[in-house]
């Protein structure tokens, strides 16, 4: 279990960052996801792009009503955010202390396991995603971000740099049936206000109240009866 | 008095075998075969890399030894330490490659190509054509039993495999000596099992080993991998020394697993409610060759299918059945929980059936009377079952209830186990005012030294403090539960010999029978209707390992069985799909039980000495183990309304009760 050969730079700067990254690069932040990967030599990029020199942007910050996301923010930083709820809940979810004090935000959101708690928590929250490139900037819905399985919008040569997520909604709920405290869901939903996004029922986190779109019926009856 | 171990352990300041680094040393990576089973039509060695096939091995060079005992019949089928001809499960290493630092000889691996033919897998214990070992016992009048019953209770159990996922996984470095020989460091249960093992696999005698702390077994460090014999080739090849340690892939892959049991099993019960009669088929999924202690565990298991109760009669066999499975061979238990998941099984089947009390079932077939000889053979030394279940059943609070969106139910897991047996050493010297105890068998995390010395204290009239304990070899190993009852027994006497000879030391061999520690866990679970959701709400660990020598670590020993046998009851399950590819390959499709699942555990002792040591000890390593698979599955049957395996996750439960 050790990573194939790549060649790995560490770049000072946002923008040497993202002159770096191509085809064949992989952009390491917190890595609880990657260098798993590296190890069983499921992934073998030429390059890793090791993001975590860049300063200032490992910020989880109130602007104007909105929470920014720094894409180098832990996860452990939503472990006390009072203005947002559902993340706070759902992170409680993600892993143990001790991958939370590594793993990122944007990096799990970047990585859009399915059954991850955070993509799913921000599809409902309808977080915007800020996303950069070499030659620009785009930003991007919840709803268009998530495309399939481990797959999102990002092309090889962007990055997610900051999630910003509107006021959260009075009213929300977290609930997920896992084997074990901090391992992937079996299934779960995030639901903020009127919005519901289920996970681990699929390719990605999809938006939907209409639990007949979950196919595995024991699923549906956890659904049911932790969303009653 | 507390355990001295644990702040070396706790300051990082112990020495595992990857801690130990040699000059110019190597390090190997394994080519594993990807599939089931598979012709090796031919390999490719790249230039330039030292890769060792076994058509590179000797004559003398055996593969592991196997190790027959009465009425076990074993095919010629030894863990070869490379394949040669044939693969027979994913993760059997085919090629040793080796390079100055793991990682390259990974990369090395990778351009090792291997000409695969793959041939059709074996996955079903119960259809495999071929066998590794068989077992049969049988004792009283069966047939008889069977005739005069009033009632016949039939029911099959299927026990799934577990990978024994100690914190620190196997692991050997191989070093050539000056004066030809070969020393080998080993991450292993004991020194003298380890070296006679080597030698065996090796075909050589001038093997030394040394094993350095170790960071857990739970049974699965008693025989030596395939690969310290090959990694020990690989230094005499190259006269350097070369490491290995086994990653976790390699773990769930290629160490071997636990459990893995079917079994059909038929009690007969007459109108009072006595148990005549019992008798089973036991299909063990064994895998693909012989471990020394393969057949361990189904032995065990069929040799204790009496359980805690006076049945006069008794038939079982064991069929050790060859599939293209990563071996088998012991898991903290080894044969005794899957004996307790059986019988206790049979006894609340036989309660629904019968509508009879399974509490009441218990009571009047309890055996009463020690010694109690078996059908079987077992000498049971001591103990007293009733006053076991009663204390669990006044520990758990019984309830239950059907009705509602909770099911509540109860569950009972008596259990009586073998352990201890055979022989240990010891030796006492006193130096400098100072007590030095020296014993046989080694510590993988269970305080020997802490035990020891106060074995030695107790008998010597002196502080603790001032006795020291070494391991230095010499004795079986540690394993069964049986460190306390040989190894403290022979610690008790030779302090007693000093005493009565009065000279600066004294060295004893202590032998003696098994001996047969017991207990009553109890459970008390919750399933939730609508998801089929599991809540233990609380478990009662009573146990009886004759006297206690130390509460605080034999408590220890409850607690850290309870989580074990826990984990097989919620979530372990090592599968492998219709194909024979095994689905548990890391920590991410395995689960283990983190501390967030472990329910309240109620523990207490009973204590019947045991006649057969001076201490009156007899073994606490497994208990929890045992009892709480039992236990916690027929309280989930109590529950549901009927029998079902393990592990209970929602979904099955769910599927169950809908």
């Amino acid at each position: 279990m050790k990573p194939a050969r790549f060649e790995y730079a560490a770049p000072e700067s946002l923008d040497e960052a993202l002159g770096l990254l191509d085809e064949g690069s992989k952009a390491l932040a917190g890595g609880q996801s990657l260098v798993p990967l590296l190890n069983f030599r499921l992934a073998r990029p030429e390059r890793l792009v090791d993001l975590n020199r860049i300063p200032g942007c490992d910020h989880v910050r109130e602007e104007g009503g909105s929470l920014r996301i720094g894409m180098l923010a832990r996860q452990v930083q939503l472990t006390e955010l009072e203005a947002w709820p559902l993340l706070r809940d759902a992170v409680d979810h993600v892993g143990h202390p001790q991958t939370r004090n590594r793993g990122t935000v944007c990096g799990s959101a970047a990585h859009a396991d399915p059954a991850a708690e955070l993509p799913a928590a921000l599809l409902a929250l309808a977080a915007r995603f800020h996303v950069r490139s070499a030659s620009g900037t785009r930003v991007v819905a919840a709803e268009d971000f998530f495309v399939g399985y481990l797959t999102t919008v990002l092309e090889p040569d962007e990055l997610l740099v900051e999630i910003e997520v509107p006021p959260h909604p009075p009213q929300w709920r977290f609930v997920e049936y896992a084997r074990t405290h901090g391992d992937w869901a079996m299934v779960g939903a995030a639901v903020a206000g009127d919005r519901t996004a289920l996970f681990a029922t699929g390719d990605r986190p999809r938006l939907t109240r209409d639990l007949a779109v979950v196919d595995d019926p024991w699923k549906r009856a956890f659904l049911e009866e932790a969303l009653a | 008095m507390p355990r001295r171990e644990d702040e070396r352990v706790l300051r990082g300041q112990a020495q595992y075998l990857d801690d130990v680094h040699l000059d110019g040393m190597l390090h190997v990576a394994f080519v594993r075969s990807p599939f089931p089973r598979a012709r090796i039509g031919g390999i490719a060695k790249p230039d330039g890399v030292f890769v060792l096939t076994a058509a590179d091995l000797g004559p003398e060079v055996r593969g592991l030894p196997t190790q027959t005992l009465p009425g076990i019949e074993l095919a010629d089928a030894a863990h070869p330490v490379l394949a040669r001809d044939e693969a027979r499960y994913v993760g059997q290493a085919v090629a040793a490659v080796v390079a100055v630092s793991r990682a390259e000889a990974e990369d090395a691996a990778e351009l090792v190509e291997v000409d695969w033919e793959p041939l059709d897998a074996v996955v079903d214990p119960r259809a495999a054509p071929e066998w590794l070992y068989r077992y049969s016992g049988s004792g009283g009048d069966v047939e008889g039993g069977f005739a005069r019953a009033e009632h016949t209770i039939r029911q099959s159990f299927s026990i799934p495999r577990i990978v024994t996922s100690p914190i620190e996984t196997h692991g050997a470095i191989a070093a050539p000596r000056p004066d030809g020989g070969l020393t080998v460091w080993a991450s292993a249960q004991g020194r003298d099992r380890t070296r006679d093992q080597l030698r065996h696999a090796l075909g050589r005698d001038d093997v030394e080993v040394v094993v350095p702390d170790v960071g857990g077994a739970f049974g699965s460090k008693g025989a030596i991998a395939p690969e310290y014999a090959a990694t020990a080739l690989c230094a005499a090849a190259l006269g350097r020394p070369v490491k290995w340690t086994e990653d976790r892939l390699e773990n769930f892959l290629a160490a071997y697993q636990g459990r893995g049991l079917e079994a059909d099993v038929e009690l007969a019960v007459d109108g009072e409610g006595r148990f005549l009669a019992i008798r089973a088929r036991l299909y063990a999924d064994a895998g693909a060759y012989l471990y020394p202690t393969t057949p361990t565990p189904g032995q065990t298991t069929a040799n204790l299918l009496c359980g805690c109760y006076a049945i006069p009669a008794c038939a079982v066999e064991v069929y050790g059945a060859r599939t293209t499975k990563v071996p088998v061979g012991p898991s903290r238990g080894a044969g005794r929980p899957e004996a307790a998941l059986l019988v206790e099984g049979m006894v609340e089947e036989a309660g629904r059936q019968l509508g009879r009390d399974p509490v009441e079932l218990r009571r009047r077939n309890f055996v009463r009377e020690f010694p109690h000889r078996t059908p079987l053979g077992y000498v049971y030394d001591s103990g007293d079952f009733e006053r076991c279940l009663d204390r669990a059943l006044e520990l758990v609070r019984p309830e239950r209830s059907r009705d509602g969106e909770r099911l509540v139910g109860t569950g009972i897991g008596c259990y009586v186990e073998r352990a201890g047996g055979m022989w240990e050493t010891a030796s006492v010297a006193r130096e400098d005012g100072r007590v030095v105890v020296t014993a046989g068998s080694s510590p993988h995390g269970q305080g020997h030294a802490t035990t020891f010395a106060q074995i030695a204290a107790d008998e010597l009239g002196v502080p603790a403090e001032q006795v020291e304990v070494r391991f230095e070899g010499g004795g079986i190993g540690t394993f069964a539960s049986r460190s306390v009852a040989m190894a403290g027994s022979a610690v008790a006497l030779a302090c007693r010999k000093l005493l009565a000879e009065g000279g600066d030391s004294a060295t004893v061999r202590f032998e003696s029978d098994m001996v047969f520690s017991s207990g009553c866990y109890a459970a008390v679970v919750e399933v939730e209707r609508a998801t089929g959701r599991l809540t233990i709400l609380r478990i009662a660990a009573v146990d009886d390992c004759g006297r206690v020598v130390n509460p605080l670590l034999a408590e220890g020993q409850v607690y850290g069985g309870t989580a074990y046998g826990l984990g097989e009851c919620l979530v372990e399950e090592a599968r492998t799909d219709e194909w024979g590819n095994p689905l548990a390959t890391s920590f991410a499709s395995y689960h283990l039980l983190t501390a967030a699942e472990i329910p309240p555990v109620e523990p207490a002792f009973v204590e019947t000495p045991s006649p057969l040591n001076p201490l009156g000890a007899k073994g606490i390593g497994e208990g929890g183990s045992i009892g709480v698979l039992p236990a916690i599955a027929n309280a989930v049957g109590d529950a549901c309304g009927r029998k079902i395996d393990p592990p209970f996750g929602a979904e099955k439960l769910w599927e169950a009760i809908r």
